[in-house]
């Protein structure tokens, strides 16, 4: 892995399920320390874009590059990409039968082979970042769903991975633990973290991204700064899922 | 990095596992096989099938048919495929007629009949069928010999069997009956189940089926009465003759010991299904139904027992496919059921190849054939709309 | 409305047993024929039943109830089978090593790999060598030889502990990615399930050796062991199964994403869940498992309920099987009734919360 390399290279990325057309050649670069966040109506691709990065979904065509390595189809690349690259899903996906801190440690142990105490103290320290440090003990079941969320977020950087991937990480939370979430987002945008984020998160794409995305329909619509995105959208379709985004 | 090896590649990976496990199945197959083969030969045994046309020479127990040694071993494995049907069948009706009553107890409201449904459950549950089975067989031998035989209303229950007023008609007649009985009871059921006859009303959908069930009836009477040789009186009464019975209709011991022992042992699994499936049945559903003020009954016939039923289905036919491997407990008692054929097969021929594949398919055959019709059922009764759960 | 509470609990207890015509018949009847076998079997088993040694069938006919003298005389042929007589207290010692082995397990303290691992290797290891004997100066004992409870017990035991691995094997194996290797094992288990467990003993007890290069064959009861491990297997594999479909697919997904490679996932995320989720259909699965051991005596052994059969079909007790079943019944209803209950348990304590304690 090149670490001067861009981030995350999409060249003509596509993608089916059975006869359908989810990805219609899709080409996206994201550089080291970039923050895009990928937005659009629901069924357009986005998740299934960042499912490619990691391979969560295998593509049918196109390429990806991560850090200048080409996904195909050798068996070790994806391991290797995936310890680089942290995901956080919608559904928290904690591990219910372990505690918080269990769940922050097991990658870091088992893949990177690290120590357990070393694997402890890293937990603690991204769970004191996260703002749960006194729920290590606890399990997901007894937490909120923000708070679960925030313990997901955790888990992925105890991997120390070089790029986050959000899957529309506060669609499944009550609109009171949002805040929280975004929160521990923005802190780790203005670290320096590389970040793909799927959400309808309008004012955190305003507040962090350095370049919104606009999907639809397996495409990649539009692609702008948030200030030109937001004030200037080009394309109708832009406009008319702005509208209804933020029109309430 | 090191450029991938082929090794590396994933979709070469999956190829190569995929081929090295069916390879290795196929290998372990042919190898037990060509054992088999050479371990047999040197025995002097040939391989085929060509000596299922051979007679037997040893005599089966029980049969439905008219059976001599003379008969070749096809024949012999086809009653015992009988055998094991008719057990089969006479042990799933007593199972879950018996099984829901004991369920029924078990989920009603009076605290009296749920305990005994209770009792029921936990002893036939908890204790070995083949326990069950040897102590219902212990109890039949222990019964007085033929001359002091315990007579009931005309029939005579001693250790040989119990005796029951006969009809005098010959084997075939009595199997023609059973089948227009049957094929009219199928036709009923799929004039019940079918989607084809949705489009008529329900009222005379039923009657369809009644005239179907009556005309089998019919049929089945006809053959009796047709198949009647007129010199022989109609009812023979067994009596005691000496130190045997004569006269009169037997079922052996083994029969009906393997028969008691498969429903009661059955009833109590039958009667946890009956009880789950009650369960199942929302309380709004009852709620709406007595609200709507239909009698206990009409809310039981129309509303619990029809929901109840369709939560149940999916579980009951697990449920039979194990009672029918039940049967095979007959070897332990002597009842020549399809599975003690076999085996008394490969004693006499030396076959053990050909016969375990016969025993294997006649197995697989039955099983999958009473689940296919059972799923389609299911399939037929499920609630549209809904998905249709394996479980609850 | 301010009725003592005495009869207002009259009242509800009239009202559930005798609401109406229908309830009130059923109960009667109900109390009818409780009351009967209860009676029958008090009177039989107890009142007028002889329990000392000394008891024939004579006397036992002459006071009219249950003749417990054959199980005073016979216990130990019952419980030990053909076991030599002098040597009775290994086998003695070897069942309370594998009822201890079993409570040990069923604690949930235990419940890790490596501990139950450990528990059960000691437990085997002394089992057998109090069974089998040749070392430490245990006179050897043939496995021929054996019978009884202890045999019983240990066709139970090793057929869960050859049988769960190969059923998590076979489990993996059905939900595998690669599709001939699912369908494969699929029809695999479906066709193990559909052959009945007594042809699957009597294929291993006497055509298997026709099968089997000579160094394998072993003896008849290890292979007998192993047929019924591998119709355990095939049940305890779909059992497994239904666990896995309880997990919410981004489990695995997580896990994927934090790079963790196959075994691992399996090991520490789906099959932890998955056990968890199918714990009561498997405590119900080695209830029915311990029940069937029973079957092998229609291949030649002497286990618990065959040497109960030797103990009465002799001779002078022929008449007393009632008695020899009842007792047998009870060592068995003893033992499944216990496994349930902690099922049940188990449930209940699940039921509570998804936590682990």
């Amino acid at each position: 892995m090149d670490l001067t390399a861009p981030a995350i290279e999409l060249t003509d990325l596509d993608k089916f399920y059975g006869t359908f057309h989810a990805l219609k050649g899709i080409s996206l670069t994201v550089a080291k320390g970039e923050k895009v966040v990928v937005c659009g109506p629901s069924g357009s691709g986005k998740s299934t874009m960042i499912r490619c990065i990691n391979q969560l979904e295998e593509h049918d065509g196109g390429t990806i590059r991560v850090f200048g390595t080409t996904l195909d189809d050798n068996v070790g690349l994806i391991d290797e990409i995936r310890r680089e690259v942290g995901m956080v899903f919608q559904q928290f996906n904690l591990f219910p039968h372990m505690t918080v801190l269990e769940n922050c440690t097991l990658a870091p142990m088992l893949v990177r082979k690290t120590s357990r105490a070393d694997a402890e103290a890293t937990a603690m320290r991204y769970l004191e970042k996260v703002r749960i440090p006194d729920q290590a003990q606890k399990y997901p079941g007894q937490l909120s769903g923000g708070q679960q969320q925030r313990v997901a977020i955790a888990r992925a950087l105890c991997m120390q991975p070089e790029i986050l991937l959000f899957d529309e990480p506060t669609s499944a939370l009550d609109p009171e633990m949002i805040a929280e979430v975004l929160d521990v987002m923005v802190t780790l945008a203005q670290e320096g973290m590389t970040m793909i984020c799927v959400t309808h998160e309008m004012g955190f794409a305003r507040k962090v991204a350095d370049r919104v995305v606009f999907m639809d329909k397996g495409e990649i619509i539009e692609e702008a700064p948030p200030e030109d995105f937001f004030g200037n959208p080009k394309s109708d379709r832009t406009r008319l899922f702005l509208s209804q985004v933020l029109g309430h | 990095m090191a450029a991938p090896s082929i090794w590396r590649s994933k979709r070469f990976r999956g190829a190569a596992i995929q081929a090295g496990f069916v390879a290795v199945l196929v290998a372990l197959i042919i190898g037990a096989t060509l054992t088999a083969r050479a371990n047999l030969s040197a025995q002097g045994l040939t391989s085929g099938f060509g000596f299922l046309w051979k007679s037997t020479g040893w005599e089966i127990n029980f049969t439905l048919m008219e059976t001599t040694t003379t008969d070749p071993y096809w024949w012999y494995l086809l009653m015992g495929l009988l055998n094991t049907l008719f057990m089969g069948v006479i042990g799933l009706a007593g199972a879950s007629i018996l099984g829901l009553i004991v369920g029924l107890m078990r989920s009603g409201r009076n605290p009296a009949a749920r305990l005994l449904g209770t009792i029921y459950i936990e002893l036939f549950r908890n204790l070995p069928l083949i326990l069950q089975l040897f102590f219902w067989y212990a109890l039949a031998n222990a019964l007085p010999n033929p001359r002091n035989s315990l007579a009931f209303a005309g029939a005579l229950l001693n250790a040989r069997g119990i005796y029951l007023p006969g009809l005098v008609i010959g084997r075939g007649t009595v199997a023609l009956a059973v089948l227009a009985i049957l094929v009219s009871a199928a036709l009923a059921v799929w004039i019940l189940a079918s989607r084809r006859f949705r489009q008529i009303e329900p009222t005379r959908q039923r009657r369809l089926a009644l005239c179907s069930t009556a005309a089998g009836l019919a049929l089945a009477a006809l053959a009796v009465v047709l198949g009647h040789d007129p010199s022989q009186p109609w009812i023979t009464m067994p009596k005691l003759a000496g130190l045997k019975i004569d006269g009169g209709f037997r079922i052996q011991p083994e029969f009906y010991a393997l028969a008691i022992a498969i429903m009661t042992y059955g009833a109590a699994y039958v009667g946890e299904i009956v009880r789950g499936g009650f369960k199942a049945v929302g309380r709004g559903q009852m709620e709406a139904a007595n609200a709507l003020g239909l009698s206990p009954w009409q809310v039981f016939s129309r509303v619990r027992f029809p929901l109840a039923f369709r939560a149940m289905l999916p579980i009951l036919i697990n449920q039979y496919v194990w009672l029918i491997k039940a049967t095979t407990l007959g070897i332990a008692v002597g009842f020549s059921d399809f599975f003690m054929v076999i085996a008394s097969s490969i004693t006499h021929s030396g076959q053990t190849l050909e016969f375990i594949a016969i025993l294997m398919g006649g197995f697989l055959l039955i099983n999958f054939s009473l689940a296919a019709v059972l799923n389609r059922l299911n399939r037929a009764i499920a609630l549209k709309g809904h998905q249709t759960t394996g479980a609850t | 409305m301010t009725a003592p509470a005495g009869s207002a609990r009259l009242r509800r207890l009239r009202k559930a047993y005798f609401g109406s015509p229908l309830s009130a018949l059923m109960t009667l009847l109900s109390a009818a024929i409780l009351g009967f076998i209860l009676w029958k079997l008090l009177d039989w088993g107890l009142i007028h039943a002889t329990f000392d040694a000394s008891g024939t069938q004579e006397t036992c006919a002459a006071k009219g109830g249950a003749c417990w003298s054959v199980i005073a005389t016979r216990w130990r042929v019952i419980l030990f089978g053909i076991y030599p007589y002098e040597e009775q207290w290994r086998p003695a010692l070897a069942c309370l090593v594998v009822a201890g082995v079993i409570v040990l397990s069923c604690l949930p303290r235990m419940w890790s790999f490596g501990k139950l691992a450990l528990t059960w290797t000691i437990g085997t290891i002394v089992f057998y060598t109090l069974m089998r004997g040749g070392i430490l100066g245990l006179a050897s004992v043939n496995e021929q030889q054996w019978g009884g409870l202890p045999l019983t017990l240990f066709v139970f035991v090793a057929t869960g502990i050859i049988g769960m691995p190969l059923a998590i094997g076979l489990a993996l194996l059905r939900r595998s990615d690669y599709p001939v290797i699912a369908r494969v094992s699929g029809w695999i288990i479906d066709t193990i399930r559909s052959l009945p467990l007594l042809s699957i003993l009597f294929t291993c007890a006497i055509v298997l050796p026709f099968m089997l290069p000579g160094f394998l064959i072993g003896e008849k009861l290890y292979r007998v062991v192993f047929g019924a491990a591998l119709f355990f297997a095939a049940y305890q594999a779909e059992i497994i199964r239904g666990g896995f479909q309880g997990i919410p697919k981004g489990q695995e997904e997580a896990a994927k994403a934090l790079g963790l490679s196959y075994w691992q996932r399996m090991g520490r995320i789906v099959l932890p869940q998955a056990f968890r989720l199918a714990l009561p259909a498997t405590i119900n699965q080695f209830v029915i498992a311990f029940m069937e051991t029973s079957l092998i005596v229609v291949v030649g052994f002497m286990e618990l309920l065959a040497a109960g059969n030797t103990a009465f079909k002799t001779g002078e007790w022929k008449f007393a099987y009632a008695e020899v079943y009842v007792f047998i019944a009870a060592i068995y209803f003893a033992f499944v009734f216990g496994l349930s209950r902690y099922g049940a348990y188990l449930e209940a304590r699940m039921n509570v919360g998804h936590r682990k304690d």
